[in-house]
């Protein structure tokens, strides 16, 4: 393994969980999580040089999110093909899936949890940042590096999401004040 | 209507507070009903999150595929870097410790193939994810509230916006009586950088404007890529890229104007 490898392994890679729960959060599907992440890591390994003293994980999750990103253009672009006319409703059914993956099924239990299912319903925009306040732990300079956006956005988005969240959380727990499940 | 305090409170919440803030927050919230309640939501709301979230950890599987990726990424590089960068010198160490080289080659010889084939088998990869990013960079732009973050036709405050925002300074103008409207800039992460991209209109085209700083690498050539036209040049340690739907002979335009201004703001 040569000295640039072992860098990398010793800066990044210990980043690479923070680098996986981000990435589901943003695809929603395991699967895509799967290959985005590995097009990040590689990405990163390539670009590895350019990190020098800034903070690694955000640098990682800057580029996680430009992978979703690129995989969302192309899934969109692909979505623009139009299914041969033979193929009704029905087959176009029949083309999903129905069996899910052991890794997508246990994304749908933490959403079938009423905060994982409350977050989820956010826009993506805002749910980005509490994700990588909340969870992650990211500063707000961190998370504006992140998501490409003044801090004054990174604050009334994070105020804005959590504002949601608690008003959906009341919803749903009928009305009860500071009620937390 | 929130308090007006609220974002400060938040910030103090979230420990982005000197002492000094802190201080004045907490004095605040003491009279401050709307407030302690918002801090009392938030915290509750931290805990559940940090409970509920499932602190998902990478599976080994998937751990040990993308290492795997970089093993082989790690053999391409080591074995076909670019002459000149220290990368070579070790790669050419690994080939000509093994018998069969010894002698085989020149050192020479062995640059010259590792030169041909880093052309060949590294340029292809990394010049397409570059247009993959840029065309993106570009139709991401074409949403709505994604294309400008410094609104301003005035070059003197979008200029001094990038020093901020991104890590390169690129030459600014409006050329409107060209007919290439200066309308504002952004920061985009692209090749690893946040590069600049300065956002000019002509007639109903959008043309964005990319710039980061030049790398060993080179830069593609000019190409058209799902129906936009990326144009590529160098102006000292920048590289540009125009990109649009405009045809060929209006994006050379304002390529040219731009040119001009750089070889300007170098010499002068």
């Amino acid at each position: 393994m040569d000295e640039r490898r072992r860098a990398f392994e010793a800066r990044v890679i210990p980043h690479l969980d923070a680098a996986y729960r981000f990435a589901r959060w943003l695809s929603h599907s395991s699967v895509d999580a799967d290959d985005i992440l590995q097009e990040a890591i590689l990405r990163a390994f390539r670009g590895f040089d350019a990190l020098r003293g800034s903070d690694a994980r955000a640098w990682l999750l800057t580029i996680v999110r430009n992978c979703h990103l690129t995989a969302l253009e192309q899934q969109r672009r692909r979505a623009f093909v139009p299914l041969p006319e033979e193929h009704d409703a029905q087959d176009g059914r029949a083309m999903v899936a129905d069996t899910p993956d052991p890794e997508s099924t246990s994304i749908r239990r933490d959403e079938e949890r009423t905060l994982g299912r409350l977050m989820s319903a956010l826009p993506e925009e805002q749910r980005e940042i509490l994700m990588l306040r909340e969870i992650e732990e990211l500063e707000y300079r961190e998370i504006a590096a992140v998501v490409n956006v003044p801090i004054g956005t990174v604050m009334s988005r994070l105020a804005r999401a959590r504002a949601a969240l608690k008003a959906r959380w009341l919803k749903e727990t009928g009305g009860e004040p500071h009620a937390v499940r | 209507m929130p308090c007006a305090e609220s974002l400060r409170v938040q910030a103090h919440f979230d420990g982005e507070l000197d002492a000094i803030g802190a201080a004045e927050v907490e004095r605040h919230c003491e009279t401050c009903a709307e407030c302690r309640e918002l801090w009392r939501d938030w915290e509750q709301l931290r805990v559940a999150l940090r409970q509920d979230s499932t602190h998902a950890t990478t599976p080994p599987a998937l751990r040990a595929r993308i290492l795997r990726a970089l093993d082989a990424e790690g053999a391409v590089r080591g074995s076909h870097a670019l002459p000149g960068s220290h990368r070579d010198t070790s790669g050419l160490a690994d080939w000509r410790s093994r018998p069969f080289w010894k002698g085989a080659f020149s050192a020479f010889g062995v640059t010259a193939i590792a030169a041909s084939l880093a052309f060949f088998v590294l340029a292809p990869p990394i010049s397409n994810a570059l247009l993959n990013d840029l065309v993106s960079a570009h139709v991401r732009s074409l949403m709505p509230d994604h294309l400008i973050e410094v609104v301003s036709t005035d070059r003197h405050t979008v200029k001094p916006w990038f020093a901020g925002h991104a890590d390169v300074s690129p030459v600014v103008a409006d050329f409107e009586q060209q007919g290439y409207r200066l309308v504002g800039g952004r920061a985009d992460y692209l090749d690893h950088q946040r590069a600049a991209v300065v956002v000019y209109q002509h007639g109903s085209h959008v043309i964005n404007v990319f710039s980061w700083a030049a790398t060993d690498a080179g830069w593609p050539k000019n190409t058209t890529r799902n129906g936009y036209h990326l144009s590529f040049w160098r102006a000292g340690n920048m590289v540009y890229c125009a990109v649009s739907d405009t045809g060929w002979d209006e994006l050379d335009g304002l390529v040219r104007l731009l040119q001009a201004l750089g070889t300007r703001d170098n010499t002068g």
